[in-house]
C-alpha cells in the first residue's frame, strides 16, 4: 500500500505554491517535510488531505484515484500548527467526533477514546471544556482525536511549533512513542516541519521542499552528509549553513581578498573556477592564529553561543562552544575546518562534500 | 475614594431612569387600580376590581394574548429558519454575494407602515395583484377578510419585513465564527450536511439564542401591522395584545383597565420570556 503523488501542480496566483511534485509514501513509514515556512508543506498536506485542489497531477492511494474523492470520505487524519479544537464540545466528545461521524457502536467509541486519551496522557480531562486547557493539552486533544480515527494517513502539519519550549521537547519525545505504536498499523505518518533539529530527531525519511518544489529526498543522514544543492544545505541546518561565493585558484580558496584558505588534499581534482562554498556554523573555530572578523550580532542559545561575524563583504555565522557575551564590532579570529567543507557549483548543485567517497 | 457626594453624579442618569421608565411603570400599577375612563376621569381606588373583571370576564384579552403568541412564535420561527437559510448560503464563497448580501437587507430599511399599506393593496380582494394573478387558477382567496387567511397574511408580512434583521444577526454570527473548526471537521469525516448539524448550528447557538428573544420581544410588540393591513379584523380575529390594550385606553378610554392589561401582560412577558431563554439555552447549547 502506498501514496502516490505525480506530478502535482498548484498555482493559484502568480507564484507556485506547488510545482511538479511527484512523491512515493509507503505505509508503516514516517516521513518529514523540511522546508521554511511558506515553502508550500501546508499546502502539500492539505492537497493531500482534501482541503486544497491541485491545479494539476494527480494522487494515487491503494489504487484509487484519491482527488476523485472528496475530505470527508478520505480516510486521514491532520493536526494543524494551530490547535484546531471544537470550541462547543468538551474532550471527549472533541476525540470521539471523527468516530461519530462514521456511526460506530457507543461502546466502541467510549473504548477507542479511551485508548487515544490515554496515549496523550489526558485521562481526567475527559469532561473539561477546551477553553479551560492550556495549548499543550489543546494540542493533545487534537493528537488524540487524531489517532482515534486510526486513519491510514496522518499528517502532522508543525505541531509542535506553537508550543513553549519545555512542552515541544516533552511531546516531541511522545511523538516517536506514538508514531512507532502507529506503525504497526500499518499507517502512512507524514510530518512538517521548519526546524532540521526536529526532523533529525524524529528520524524518518526526510522531504526538503522549497518554493514548492521537491529538492531532495533521503535519510536524515543522507540529506545531512551530501545536500543536493546549497540551498537544501541551508534549510537542513540550524544556523544555516553559510554559503558564500568563492574563486579556486591555484590550490586557495579565496572568498574575499583577506580570507583565502589552502585547499584540501581531497579537494585538489577540482579545476580552478568560481563556486559556492558551504560551511557548517559548527565548523568554524576561534583559532588565535585564525581570520580578523567582525562580530555584528551575538546571541546565547542554550550552552552554545551563535556569532554573526563579517569581513568586509563576506558574512558567516559561527557557533562558538561556550557561553560567552561578545560586543558589538570585537574582532574575533575564527578559522574553518577545512576537512568539513562543502563546495557547491555556481548553479548551487553539490560538487564535493567532506563525506563523499 | 471616599468622596461624600459621589451618588450627586449618578442623578442625572437616575433621574431620566425614573422619568422614563420608573415612574410609567409605577403609574401604571397605580392607574390599574382606578377606575379611569371618560365618564369618570382621575384617580379614584377600586382596589383589584379591573384585575378581577380581566382574570374572570374578559376572555377577548386572553384569546388575543394567545393569538399574539401564535403569530409571534410563528413569525419567529419562520424567520430564524429563512433568516439563517439566506445568511449561510452568502457566508460562503459563491457569485454576487455582496449584491445579494444588500439584496437580502433591504426589507428592514423600508418602513414598515408603508410597506405593510402595499402589501394591503397587494392583498386586496378584488383590487390586489395577487388575487388577479391567482385568478388565471381560478380563485380568489379572501385574504384579508377571512379569520385564518387574515392571519396568514399578516405572518406572511412580519416575516418579509424581519426576516432581514434575523439575516443580518445570523450573517454575522456566522462570519464572526472560527475557521478552524470547520477544516478539522471536514477532515475528520463529516459531510457538509453533518458539519452543519454538529458543527455550524451548535456554534451559532448562543447568536441564535441572542436573535431569537430579540425578534421574540419585538414581534410581542407587533402593532403597526395588524393596525395596517386588518385593524384587528375581521370581528377580532387579528386582534393581538396590545392592539387590544391600544383599543381598550385610546379608543374606549378605559384608561384604568388598559392599564390593567398593559401590567398583567408585561409580568406574563417577563416570565414568559425567562422561561423560553432558559428552554433555548438547554435545547440549543444541551447544557
Amino acid at each position: 500500500m502506498s501514496l502516490m503523488l505525480n506530478h502535482i501542480s498548484f498555482k493559484p496566483s502568480e507564484e507556485y505554491h506547488l510545482n511538479d511534485i511527484s512523491l512515493r509514501f509507503d505505509s508503516g513509514k514516517m516521513y518529514t517535510i523540511l522546508g521554511r515556512t511558506l515553502s508550500g508543506k501546508t499546502t502539500l498536506l492539505k492537497t493531500i488531505a482534501g482541503l486544497q485542489t491541485p491545479d494539476s497531477g494527480s494522487i494515487n492511494f491503494e489504487d484509487t484515484d484519491f482527488l476523485s474523492i472528496p475530505v470527508w470520505k478520505r480516510n486521514v487524519a491532520m493536526v494543524y500548527q494551530q490547535f484546531i479544537n471544537y470550541p462547543h464540545l468538551n474532550v471527549r466528545d472533541n476525540v470521539a467526533f471523527p468516530l461519530k461521524q462514521r456511526k460506530m457502536d457507543e461502546n466502541l467509541i467510549e473504548k477507542e477514546v479511551q485508548e487515544a486519551m490515554e496515549k496523550v496522557g489526558l485521562i481526567g480531562f475527559e469532561s473539561r471544556k477546551i477553553q479551560e486547557l492550556s495549548g499543550g493539552q489543546q494540542q493533545r486533544v487534537a493528537l488524540a482525536r487524531s489517532l482515534a480515527k486510526k486513519a491510514k494517513i496522518l499528517l502532522l502539519d508543525e505541531p509542535l511549533v506553537n508550543l513553549d519550549y519545555k512542552l515541544r521537547e516533552g511531546l516531541r519525545e511522545e511523538f516517536k512513542k506514538l508514531f512507532n505504536v502507529s506503525d504497526e498499523s500499518n499507517s502512512i505518518l507524514i510530518y512538517a516541519s521548519t526546524d532540521p533539529l526536529e526532523a533529525m530527531q524524529l528520524n524518518g525519511d526526510i522531504i526538503v521542499i522549497d518554493e514548492g518544489k521537491i529538492l531532495q529526498t533521503g535519510t536524515a543522514k543522507d540529506v545531512f552528509e551530501n545536500p543536493a544543492t546549497a540551498k537544501v544545505a541551508e534549510i537542513t541546518n540550524d544556523p544555516a549553513m553559510n554559503i558564500n561565493k568563492c574563486l579556486i585558484q591555484d590550490n586557495s580558496l579565496i572568498m574575499n581578498d583577506s580570507v583565502q584558505i589552502q585547499i584540501p588534499d581531497e579537494l585538489k581534482s577540482v579545476p580552478n573556477g568560481k563556486y559556492l562554498v558551504g560551511i557548517r556554523a559548527t565548523d568554524i573555530y576561534l583559532d588565535d592564529q585564525g581570520f580578523a572578523f567582525d562580530v555584528e550580532i551575538s546571541e546565547i542559545s542554550g550552552s552554545e553561543t551563535f556569532l554573526h561575524l563579517r569581513n568586509k563583504n563576506l558574512k558567516c555565522v559561527a557557533t562558538i562552544e561556550e557561553v560567552k557575551t561578545y560586543n558589538t564590532n570585537e574582532v574575533v579570529k575564527i578559522n574553518f575546518d577545512k576537512s568539513k567543507i562543502y563546495l557547491f557549483e555556481e548553479s548551487g548543485d553539490l560538487r564535493h562534500s567532506p563525506y563523499q567517497q | 475614594m471616599n468622596f461624600k457626594h459621589k451618588y450627586v453624579f449618578l442623578l442625572p442618569g437616575l433621574i431620566v431612569l425614573i422619568g422614563i421608565l420608573i415612574f410609567p411603570i409605577i403609574f401604571t400599577v397605580r392607574l390599574s387600580l382606578s377606575g379611569w375612563n371618560s365618564f369618570n376621569p382621575g384617580l379614584d381606588f377600586i382596589g383589584l376590581k379591573n384585575y378581577i373583571r380581566l382574570f374572570t370576564d374578559d376572555p377577548r384579552f386572553w384569546q388575543s394574548f394567545f393569538r399574539l403568541s401564535f403569530l409571534a412564535i410563528t413569525t419567529v420561527f419562520l424567520q430564524y429558519i429563512i433568516g439563517f437559510a439566506l445568511a449561510h448560503m452568502v457566508w460562503k464563497d459563491i457569485k454576487f454575494k455582496r449584491f445579494f448580501r444588500v439584496l437580502f437587507l433591504i426589507p428592514m430599511m423600508t418602513t414598515p407602515v408603508i410597506m405593510t399599506v402595499i402589501w394591503r393593496t397587494f392583498f386586496h380582494e378584488s383590487l390586489g395583484p395577487l388575487n388577479d394573478f391567482l385568478s388565471i387558477f381560478g380563485v380568489q382567496p379572501p385574504w384579508l377578510s377571512s379569520p385564518g387567511l387574515a392571519k396568514v397574511s399578516i405572518i406572511v408580512v412580519e416575516v418579509w419585513q424581519w426576516t432581514s434583521f434575523m439575516f443580518l444577526l445570523m450573517l454575522a454570527g456566522l462570519l464572526s465564527l472560527p475557521k478552524e473548526p470547520f477544516l478539522a471537521a471536514a477532515v475528520d469525516g463529516a459531510s457538509p450536511f453533518k458539519k452543519f448539524i454538529y458543527v455550524t448550528f451548535p456554534l451559532m447557538a448562543p447568536i441564535s439564542i441572542g436573535a431569537i428573544i430579540i425578534r421574540l420581544i419585538e414581534a410581542s410588540k407587533i402593532m403597526d401591522t395588524v393596525f395596517v393591513l386588518t385593524s384587528g379584523g375581521p370581528g377580532t380575529s387579528t386582534e393581538t395584545s396590545s392592539f387590544f390594550i391600544f383599543i381598550k385606553g385610546l379608543r374606549e378610554f378605559q384608561m384604568g383597565y388598559a392599564a390593567t392589561a398593559s401590567f398583567t401582560y408585561l409580568i406574563i412577558m417577563i416570565i414568559s420570556l425567562t422561561i423560553i431563554v432558559k428552554v433555548l439555552t438547554k435545547v440549543l447549547m444541551r447544557e
